[in-house]
């Protein structure tokens, strides 16, 4: 059999599909729906709100329905399209086709970030428009609501969301690896969820580690944290304090995470039977 | 490769001899690969810093909470709320945990520590002069050992909350007021106002207050240096400021220190 060589232009039309197939299924429509409403109604909750200003409060809130809301999309879907794939048997007739196996996951990953991106700017966007919203109706009040400093960043936001995009990026090819060893969807689904919050809790875990004393356990935790990415670090608060630098070395720390996992799913991939 | 047919005598082996592999190969490729990119990565120096450190010290609310992000000033909000249900029915140790779990869960806002803190010096040891048997039953002495060590507790809230944030003025000045209203510490209380009026935005009656602790420590000559050292800080236009009223201290103390007229200070205003 004569090899084709690896073709971006294969990577970017299985994208394509995976994108196309992706805004058919409910799920994404009924997350992204769910997510804005939680945005656009988080001025009911403000009643709720005790200890911080009141923008600081909804911008906190819209981050952590990115984020989660977010997570939810990247690791389902993926799952969904991954095994779907596999379990109607497009994926046989796709790869008995001259195209690379590392060209089909490549293909999906990307279709799954576009959705991520996708998701993030729109809910970002919306939350930047009631942020907005909200800011000026205090300022027509004349209320001390709106502290020096405590006022809403659009750059801080929008830097916050590029994080996002940037840490789910990281999670969907953790993901990718973990649906090309496991078996079924469930499984995939399940150790993905599991190794997401394990990624939060990197920082809470690495503590607790070191004050255990015991080099063993030092040495365990030093190879946790380097298998799994810290997504604490990512975890700029909108409307908080941020460098460029800072920024620019988590994107590098963030994309060399998604290509390791990303390898090493190929890799996986390339051994498994389908 | 070599493989094995899933028929054969050694099927079974292989798969489990590649599945180890595939496994082994896994982690091995994840933590090289990491350990280069953790380099890379210079943890920022934010909030989070802080709030990652209150978790740590408490890993149980860091596993509930650590993942929370943008929700953890909901959480936080739900918290204070459920710890309120529990200060109407006085019940202290459940106040007192969610006082604590409240601020692992968001420490950013001093309104909690403040406010935990008053909760902790004020309102508690009155719940447990009334529980046992209230303020004519319990002498004076237990009353006072009780209060002592709820304002410590209070004032431990707060050097905590200083560790973890930046410190404030109001954090400065409620821990004034505890020393001075609940432990009669009026040197303590004294460098508390003081250290609250040179925070930021630092309130003028906090310089005020500490000029007349001073006083009420007998310190009459530091008192009126000084109250002459801060007059000329005091805007005239703010009523905050009460330029008058402490010119007028002034005036009181160079009466009491036998001030000469040529040595009295001049307001120049």
């Amino acid at each position: 059999m004569t090899t084709v060589p690896f073709s971006l232009t294969r990577v970017g039309l299985i994208a394509a599909v995976t994108l196309r197939e992706a805004v058919r299924q409910k799920l994404v429509a009924g997350l992204a729906l769910i997510a804005c409403g939680f945005v656009l109604g988080v001025r009911a909750l403000r009643d709720f709100n005790f200890g911080t200003p009141e923008l600081k409060f909804i911008a906190d809130f819209g981050d952590g329905v990115i984020a989660g809301f977010g997570a939810v999309l990247t690791i389902v879907l993926l799952a969904q399209l991954f095994f779907g794939e596999l379990e109607s048997r497009t994926a046989l007739t796709l790869l008995a086709k001259p195209v690379w196996r590392s060209e089909f996951l490549l293909g999906k990953f990307c279709g799954v970030v576009a959705v991520v991106v996708v998701f993030c700017v729109l809910l970002t966007a919306t939350l930047s428009v009631v942020l907005w919203q909200r800011e000026s109706a205090l300022r027509v009040e004349g209320f001390a609501a709106v502290p020096a400093g405590v006022g809403f960043d659009p750059g801080a936001l929008w830097v916050a969301a590029w994080m996002h995009i940037v840490r789910l990026t990281v999670l969907a090819a953790g993901m990718m690896l973990v649906a090309c060893i496991a078996q079924t969807q469930l499984y995939a689904i399940i150790v993905g969820f599991s190794g997401f919050v394990g990624c939060h809790l990197q920082h809470v875990a690495q503590g607790v580690y070191s004050r255990a004393g015991s080099s063993a356990m030092a040495w365990i935790a030093t190879l946790i944290g380097w298998m799994f990415p810290d997504f604490h670090l990512f975890t700029l608060e909108a409307g908080g304090a941020w460098t460029f630098e800072g920024v620019a070395r988590l994107t590098v720390y963030g994309a060399g995470y998604a290509a390791l996992a990303l390898g090493l799913a190929v890799w996986v991939f390339r051994h498994r039977e389908i | 490769m070599r493989r094995w047919p899933l028929g054969s005598r050694f099927g079974c082996f292989a798969i489990v001899k590649s599945r180890w592999r595939l496994f082994a190969t896994v982690v091995a490729g994840l933590a090289l690969g990491g350990a280069i990119l953790t380099g890379l990565a210079v943890p920022q120096q934010t909030n989070r810093e802080e709030s990652g450190a209150r978790l740590r010290e408490s890993p149980g609310a860091g596993a509930l909470f650590g993942w929370l992000g943008g929700f953890r000033a909901l959480a936080a909000d739900l918290l204070w709320l459920r710890m309120y249900a529990g200060w109407e029915r006085r019940d202290l140790p459940g106040t007192q945990t969610l006082i604590r779990a409240v601020v692992a869960v968001d420490p950013r806002p001093a309104y909690f520590w403040i406010n935990g803190a008053r909760i902790l010096a004020y309102d508690q040891p009155v719940w447990r002069i009334e529980a046992e048997g209230g303020f004519e039953a319990v002498p004076t002495e237990r009353r006072r050992v009780i209060e002592v060590e709820q304002a410590r507790l209070a004032l431990g809230l707060l050097e905590e909350a200083r560790g973890l944030r930046a410190s404030t003025a109001a954090m400065w000045t409620e821990q004034a007021n505890i020393e001075l209203n609940k432990l009669g510490d009026i040197a303590a209380a004294a460098a508390s106002f003081r250290r609250a009026w040179e925070q930021p935005a630092g309130p003028y009656y906090a310089a005020r207050i500490y000029g007349e602790l001073l006083r009420r420590l007998d310190r009459h000559r530091e008192a009126y240096e000084w109250l002459c050292s801060l007059y000329p800080k005091l805007p005239p236009e703010d009523e905050a400021a009460d330029a008058p009223l402490v010119l007028a201290r002034i005036r009181e103390l160079e009466r009491m220190l036998a001030v000469p007229p040529a040595a009295a200070f001049r307001s120049g205003r």
